[in-house]
């Protein structure tokens, strides 16, 4: 079997659509029992009560935010370098996902913070990066929707995605880089997380789930894209006939 | 079992506000999606009915415009 034809978006559809099921239904069982643990299981804390229950979405939407970025900026660049046109594809079915969940992360955030901080914004490095973040991707939406060619609007898109990608570890670092409001990172690579394990496992549960669903929308969405593109393309064939 | 505290001791506004929010998105997501592949199922089927030239991903056959 050659793998390489899937790269083809005629015959990545029939396949994306098999795909579907195997990431929505475990995605959906996934957040039930993150709710579960979230809510049932783990214990008050002692120093924020009850409010940090809110940490077992922002935190898995934040790190989709910038995750998802990420892998929008690769597929961008790989469809532009390449001439991929289905990379593009899942560049353009993954922005809006990212885009949903950078929201998340900002609004999540913010009713954490008031109760927390007592404020719901401050222009603190990480929320101000992140609102970054969250124009990068509309930026990156509306300049693909503002060109008419898919293909000039794919490598426009690749160029402002690529750059801003530079934009992540600021993110990610911004807590340790500069002196801020927001709290810094729960889980680290190296050393023991600061949190009790039911909140890790929480949270965990929950990234996952996210994973999930954003694999399930994004292919929903690029199948959408690839009927479109191919209803233009067809129709374009009709027209030069 | 514990049943947890619905209030969330007084913070029931911030935590179930951010978990409808974050339902609401989701569901909207979804639905949007729905929403815009019945329009492109549509589409096809005005297409094919109009034309004899049948859209290709329906028959496998790629066809394309630009490179």
């Amino acid at each position: 079997m050659n793998i390489y034809k899937y790269a083809s978006p005629t015959m990545f559809y029939p396949l994306a659509g098999k795909m579907i099921p195997w990431f929505a239904i475990p995605a959906a069982i996934l957040f039930a029992a993150g709710m579960y643990v979230g809510f049932f299981i783990a214990p008050t804390d002692f120093q924020q009560g009850d409010a940090y229950r809110i940490i077992f979405i922002h935190v898995p939407a934040a790190w989709m935010a910038m995750f998802l970025y990420v892998l929008m900026a690769i597929y961008a660049g790989v469809g532009w370098a390449f001439n991929a046109r289905l990379a593009s594809m899942m560049a353009s079915a993954i922005a809006i996902t990212g885009t949903i969940f950078t929201l998340l992360s900002l609004v999540t955030g913010a009713l954490w913070g008031k109760p927390t901080w007592g404020t719901y914004w401050a222009w603190d490095a990480r929320m101000t990066s992140t609102l970054i973040l969250l124009f990068l991707y509309i930026g990156f939406i509306s300049l693909q929707s503002a060109i008419d060619d898919t293909r000039r609007a794919d490598r426009a898109g690749a160029v402002l995605a690529l750059v801003g990608v530079i934009n992540v570890p600021i993110i990610y670092f911004s807590v340790q880089w500069w002196n801020t409001l927001h709290q810094g990172a729960t889980i680290r690579i190296l050393g023991k997380p600061t949190i009790a394990p039911p909140m890790l496992a929480a949270m965990l549960i929950m990234l996952a789930a996210c994973w999930l669903y954003s694999m399930a929308v994004v292919l929903i969405r690029v199948r959408c894209i690839i009927l479109e593109r191919e209803q233009n393309a067809s129709r374009f064939a009709e027209v030069n006939a | 079992m514990n049943w947890p505290d619905l209030s969330m001791g007084g913070y029931g506004f911030y935590v179930w506000g951010s978990y409808i929010f974050a339902l609401i998105l989701f569901v909207w997501e979804i639905v949007s999606l729905k929403q815009r592949r019945r329009a492109l199922r549509q589409q096809q089927r005005e297409q094919q009915r109009s034309s004899s030239v049948s859209p290709s991903v329906l028959t496998g056959s790629a066809n394309e415009t630009t490179s």
